[in-house]
């Protein structure tokens, strides 16, 4: 617990509506999008300007209290829990979206503004703001700096960190620094903005990003295939890259997912397919039509049971609004939906899936797959319950040979999750083991007393 | 506390399990929009109600005030990819709230004496609406401060005045077509709002309906719909007493229609939250298959086609928009039929507003304990309706007729707000 004198110096600060204290409210920032991590704060803050988070950070740096920046919560790592009590930042009423500069192709915002609001404004000026983590409607683009988010556009154009050019920073000791700037090319010393973005709020607070932008595609087509045999469709997946065509996304669902939809929306999905490919392609018309037309015939030659191409936007939307529905099934299915992260090369996709065949098996847990096969991020979703403790520990026994499976095939730990608490104790085994001295030194530099959301990403 | 007393949210046990805390409801929650805290929106409140069935928190009046903090608009559950409907869980933890720790001051006296019994609320209103044009000014020629019996609560906001005569003293109990054999046989709901503050618009769908040819009865035993007593107060055992007289007094209809969409979305759940008995669950339920919109009841069940809705003279030559009652909305699932009789009116206009379907920030109860919050979300509301340029925003739920009365007027603009049944001739 916090001494009343930090409560009463904190209320200062931010003012008497912006500061949370009854255990009501605290239990209801006491988690993330995470099943199992929880912890409530002692103190919620909700600054609205740098300046106020200046002043919070120094008083928690001077008094040694554990500080957790959060946006939305959304994160899937355990990230954004208070794992020691403490204070919360909140960032969701930092909220303005501060310039959207079209000339420069650039926009700043402020760290709590909503990812799908800022897509609402820049879809009204014709511009595009690629990375799209799939709780888009909720995550704060703060958020999705610090955990370096991306999402199924990722295989044409890429993740967060590609698009972050300058950050304001306020460091724990309460300094507000400024990284980058608003150039695409910025070649001065060390480059420290990829170091905050994907830092999970352990180096300081975020409270203001300048971001690259890119004119909106004007076309996008949709294609679905039916495959009967996953390594069929993931060797096409591989053939479409080869020739030359990155579609703006492919994205994967497997038997367990189509029957659901199939259920759900009746659209006459063959419902003993093995897999389901959706691929948007996007660019300009002529270009779109010609990538969708080869994507469709590199499908039909490669062994689709069914490819059809979206004849519009309504039945593209229908194809997009059956993988949400397919998304919502998986959830929906059991208790406890542990949704893994792990991320193999492209080209082991096949492989990968009948290895978690055999640790579903051997485990005893159902493994359904949903996620992204343009970049070998397929989530390997396991159903359990995890009040009970004998399923609990097979679940980390599961959870561990699915990393092992992904690491033998030259796979990472976490595509686009991150590691916070969800990822830590295999953290060792991911990494060498100089990287994780280095991280931790590049910690301690930034946050010697450790304040920045502490017992995070690596075992202390 | 013990566990074993919440009776009613552990109806709702395995539903708190359906979210998956992905955070979608927050953008679209009135409330967490205003406010941007946790507790606010649907996973808060839903991860509240699983700590109170875990015996980690109690069912305290702080945990109460965040449990009502709720328009009740639906938003969340139709956003949510696992079809979660917290508000319901909202409504049952607010029941196991008022068995456990009584209902707040003065809704209990307002609940249990006043709404459930229709001739005192008649007394009081009538004797109202005598002091009201004393006491009270008009405000910009249309609206009056309301001087009701909830005043108090009612913080200075413009709310239409009330009638001088209640509707039951302007209509005959029954009333038949005046040839041919009626197509059917329906009980008119009035609704406490016109019974008391327009019953020119109950009479006016009497008359409609039986022009075309619809026996209408309106049964003097019908009381209030209970919306305020057990869905926004989770007083379920005066929930039940009105329950049960009102579904007597419709006992021997073929539909209760009604004008209000909250009346009509209480009505129909009433199997959900008050059957206790499996006497009741069976009087509930057929009570409750009976329950259409007025909107819906022309539609659906007349069929009529769009010449039977002729424009009335006050409406020629308007742009009309619409603003979806969350009750009628989402709720009910009527969206497209007050838009089909929108579209049938000859020599007007029609242009749909951004975000009709975005709550008004009425909510019944929810605008008494939060005015300030309730003005906030109204007022995005009024944005919407202005940038249509319309003449007039159309509506079918009386709550949502208030608060956008209320919110047009203090922002100035020019629109007028008229009940759809309003503008038929």
């Amino acid at each position: 617990m916090l001494k009343e004198e930090i409560i009463r110096q904190l209320e200062e600060i931010v003012g008497k509506g912006s500061i949370l204290t009854k255990k009501e409210d605290l239990a209801t920032y006491a988690y993330d999008g995470t099943t199992t991590w929880a912890h409530p704060p002692d103190v919620v803050v909700m600054p609205t300007t740098a300046a106020q988070v200046s002043q919070i950070l120094k008083l928690a740096n001077e008094n040694l209290i554990p500080v957790t920046p959060r946006g939305s919560g959304t994160n899937i790592s355990g990230g954004s829990v208070p794992v020691r009590g403490g204070i919360v930042v909140c960032t969701t009423r930092m909220n303005r979206v501060l310039e959207i500069n079209k000339a420069n192709l650039t926009a700043t915002v402020e760290p709590g503004v909503v990812l799908q609001d800022f897509n609402n404004l820049l879809a009204k000026e014709n511009l595009f703001y690629p990375p799209d983590p799939q709780s888009f409607l909720s995550c704060t683009v703060g958020g999705t700096v610090a955990e370096n988010s991306g999402g199924p556009l990722c295989i044409k154009y890429g993740v967060t960190k590609q698009y972050v050019l300058g950050l304001e920073v306020v460091l724990p000791d309460g300094y507000v620094l400024n990284i980058g700037g608003s150039t695409v090319k910025n070649r001065t010393g060390y480059d420290l903005v990829p170091l905050f973005t994907g830092s999970e709020g352990t180096l300081g607070i975020i409270t203001k990003v300048t971001l690259r932008l890119i004119p909106k595609p004007a076309a996008r087509r949709t294609i679905m295939a039916i495959f009967d045999d996953i390594t069929l469709a993931s060797s096409v997946v591989s053939t479409i890259l080869a020739n030359g065509i990155v579609p703006a996304k492919i994205e994967f669902v497997d038997n367990f997912v189509i029957r659901r939809i199939e259920e759900k929306m009746k659209i006459g999905l063959p419902v003993d397919a093995k897999t389901m490919l959706l691929i948007d392609a996007d660019g300009s018309v002529a270009a779109v039509e010609s990538e969708a037309a080869h994507i469709l015939e590199f499908l039909q030659s490669g062994g689709a049971e069914v490819a059809r191409l979206a004849k519009d936007e309504d039945e593209a939307n229908m194809y997009w609004k059956a993988r949400s529905a397919g998304f919502a099934a998986v959830y929906g299915a059991a208790r406890t939906v542990i949704a893994e992260d792990v991320t193999v090369p492209r080209d082991k996709l096949a492989e990968f899936v009948k290895k978690l065949e055999g640790i579903s098996r051997k485990f005893g847990f159902q493994i359904v797959l949903i996620g992204h096969a343009g970049d070998g991020n397929i989530h390997p979703s396991v159903f359990t319950n995890s009040r009970e403790k004998e399923e609990l520990d097979r679940l980390q026994d599961t959870l561990t040979a699915i990393f092992e499976a992904a690491l033998e095939l030259g796979g990472t730990l976490s595509g686009e999750h991150g590691i916070g608490l969800e990822k830590k104790r295999l953290l060792s085994r991911a990494l060498d083991p100089m990287a994780i001295t280095l991280m931790q030194r590049i910690k301690a530099l930034f946050d010697p007393n450790n304040i920045m959301n502490p017992d995070k990403i690596w075992e202390s | 506390m013990s566990k074993a007393l919440l009776t009613e949210i552990r109806k709702y046990e395995s539903d708190t399990e359906q979210c998956m805390k992905c955070g979608f409801c927050s953008f679209v929650c009135p409330v967490y929009q205003e406010e941007k805290i946790e507790a606010g929106v649907a996973r808060g409140k839903n991860e509240l109600v699983k700590a109170v069935l875990a015996g980690e928190l109690e069912l305290t009046r702080d945990l109460a005030d965040r449990l009502y903090k709720c328009t009740a608009c639906m938003a969340c559950t139709e956003t949510c990819p696992a079809k979660a409907v917290v508000p319901r869980l909202v409504v049952a933890a607010r029941a196991d709230l008022v068995s456990q720790i009584g209902l707040r001051f003065p809704y209990g006296l307002v609940y249990r004496h006043i709404l459930s019994n229709r001739k005192m609320m008649g007394r009081l209103v009538s004797a109202a609406s005598l002091f009201q044009s004393l006491i009270m000014p008009a405000t910009n020629g249309r609206v009056r401060h309301m001087p009701d019996f909830l005043s108090g609560l009612t913080k200075g906001r413009q709310i239409p005045s009330l009638a001088k005569k209640p509707l039951r003293r302007l209509t005959p109990e029954i009333i038949r077509p005046s040839s041919g054999t009626p197509v059917t046989r329906i009980g008119y709901f009035s609704g406490c709002v016109n019974e008391f503050v327009s019953p020119h618009i109950g009479l006016k769908t009497i008359d409609f309906l039986v022009r075309n040819r619809v026996e209408v009865v309106m049964p003097r035993a019908q009381g209030c719909c209970g919306a305020a007593v057990f869905l926004g107060g989770g007083d379920f055992v005066t929930g039940r007493l009105v329950a049960d007289s009102n579904v007597a007094a419709f006992n021997d209809v073929d539909y209760v229609v009604t004008d209000c969409a909250t009346c009509a979305c209480a009505l129909e759940e009433y199997p959900r939250f008050l059957a206790d008995t499996p006497e009741r669950k069976e009087a509930y339920v057929r009570f409750a298959g009976k329950v259409r919109h007025t909107t819906q009841f022309l539609i659906d069940v007349l069929d009529l086609p769009a010449s039977a809705f002729r424009t009335s003279p006050l409406v020629e030559g308007k742009r009309l928009t619409w603003h979806d009652p969350c009750h009628l909305n989402r709720h009910l699932g009527a969206k497209q039929q007050p838009r089909q009789i929108l579209n049938s009116l000859e020599n007007t206009r029609f242009i749909e507003m951004p975000n009709s379907d975005r709550c008004c920030g009425m909510g019944g109860q929810f605008s008494l304990l939060n005015p300030e919050l309730s003005i906030k979300i109204g007022d995005k509301k009024v944005e919407s309706i202005a940038s249509t340029e319309a003449d007039i925003v159309v509506t079918a739920c009386p709550g949502c007729q208030f608060q956008l009365i209320d919110g047009l007027g203090r922002a100035e603009k020019p629109q007028t707000v008229m009940n759809l049944m309003e503008l038929l001739g």
